[in-house]
């Protein structure tokens, strides 16, 4: 049941180089830079995306994510939220407005899986980039790299799973939209969406809690994907892998990592998600088939390069 | 004139350096412009783990017995400042600036993805 959480908004990423990163997020990626503030930290958008930003940079000794903020609709949807979050057992931090630029007052929790999560329900529309929302063009001209559309999901690895899924399904209104069950059932990996996308954010068990796997970018066409991957190797940007499909949600992608060791993908399609549809369940005897549809084989470095 | 033909010369002399794991005949040969990792990868070989080649994930975590080398920042998750100064380093963060012997010391990460088990990869 929806609890007035609307989407993801923003992800704040650790970087070890403030200009390196740059480099990746703005001219590889695509993402346009909003503001900067005087922590040093850069802000940034996908060129489709209203709210001012919803990639944060932060140059620090240890790559990694900080926290991954969802907008909810309204200041007083969050109020609620705070309530269930508290009833929880989560300890709830609120975060002054204005410590991320233009944003409201955020609501700070750790999930069981060691992430850090945030509500908010204000922030700044500034509008899509390079468009008028009256009589609106196809596309901005001006957009370097990928073209980026949209900040789009993180996927993570942590503990907990189960109590994680309860804390966003029954305080959070997020529906289970794919699974990995072992033959004995437990659940090794949950993709979990407030929306009609297949995932806003996905969790997979490990035993460090706290892990960033990626932030994803949404591009339209397969032929974008394939021209991320021409980006890639002009740039000799380390690849992952890619392009190739998803079996869980069946998104068409690719890997790669950022000049700090943080794995970014950018895919296209996907299945959709409404809240009557039963979970699609991977088995994880097929979990090779489940990870890359193509392949049928674990790559050891998608399981463990970590940060 | 200026076309992209001439933005790479192609003629620039580099001394290479032979990077050589302790203890195995095996070495491989680094230009002192790339990574140690990226060097051994791009000369086929396997001797150390390949992750981000970001100094993220601490996969291609090595020591450094013996040699100079350059290293860029590297995340403290994998590497203290003890560490670093004993010449534990990231491999895909350090370039080399002599030969350099090296002795592989990656991590323990903890693989739970319990499903990579139980699909017996
Ligand atoms: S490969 Fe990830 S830290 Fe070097
Ligand atoms: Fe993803």
């Amino acid at each position: 049941m929806k609890k007035g959480v609307m989407r993801p908004g923003h992800v704040q990423i650790r970087v070890l180089d403030m200009d390196e990163a740059l480099k990746h997020y703005v001219d590889l990626l695509g993402l346009i830079e909003m503001d900067r503030d005087d922590q040093g930290r850069v802000y940034l958008k996908g060129w489709t995306e209203v709210d001012k930003y919803s990639v944060v940079l932060r140059e620090a000794d240890r790559a990694g994510m900080d926290f991954m903020g969802f907008k909810c609709v309204s200041e007083e949807a969050l109020d609620e939220l705070h309530k269930g979050l508290t009833e929880f057992g989560c300890e709830v931090e609120v975060v002054p407005e204005g410590e991320l630029k233009d944003c409201g007052r955020r609501l700070r929790f750790q999930a069981p899986s060691g992430h850090s999560f945030e509500l908010y329900a204000t922030k700044k529309q500034t509008g899509k980039w390079g468009l008028s929302n009256r009589n609106p063009e196809a596309w901005p001209r001006g957009l370097q790299g990928m073209k980026a559309t949209r900040f789009d999901h993180c996927l993570l690895y942590g503990t907990d799973l189960d109590r994680t899924l309860e804390l966003f399904r029954d305080v959070l209104g997020f529906d289970l939209a794919e699974q990995v069950l072992t033959p004995d059932g437990k659940r090794v990996a949950q993709f979990l969406t407030v929306s009609m996308k297949a995932h806003d954010v996905a969790f997979i068990d490990h035993p460090e809690p706290g892990m960033f796997h990626h932030a994803s970018f949404f591009l339209d066409t397969w032929e974008d994907v394939l021209r991320a991957a021409d980006l890639i190797s002009m740039t000799d940007t380390s690849i992952d892998i890619g392009p190739t499909r998803h079996g869980l949600t069946h998104g068409k992608t690719i890997y790669f990592f950022d000049p700090s060791g943080n794995r970014t993908e950018v895919f296209c399609g996907g299945d959709y998600h409404y809240p009557d549809h039963e979970p699609v369940t991977w088995d994880a005897g097929e979990l090779g088939k489940a990870i890359f549809y193509h392949d049928r084989q674990l790559n050891e470095r998608f399981l463990t390069a970590l940060t | 004139m200026h076309n992209n033909n001439e933005a790479r010369p192609d003629s620039e002399v580099q001394t290479v350096h032979h990077i050589a794991l302790n203890e195995e005949v095996e070495s491989f040969k680094a230009s002192p412009d790339i990574s140690v990792l990226v060097a051994m990868e791009r000369a086929g070989q396997r001797l150390i783990p390949v992750g981000c080649r970001g100094g993220g994930c601490g996969k291609c975590r090595i020591r450094i017995v013996q040699g100079e080398y350059f290293s860029k920042r590297m995340s403290r998750a994998w590497i203290s400042p003890e560490q670093e100064a004993e010449g534990t380093v990231l491999a895909c963060r350090v370039f080399a600036r002599s030969d350099l012997v090296i002795e592989p010391d990656p991590p323990e990460i903890g693989t739970s993805c319990h499903a990579a088990d139980q699909s017996g990869q």
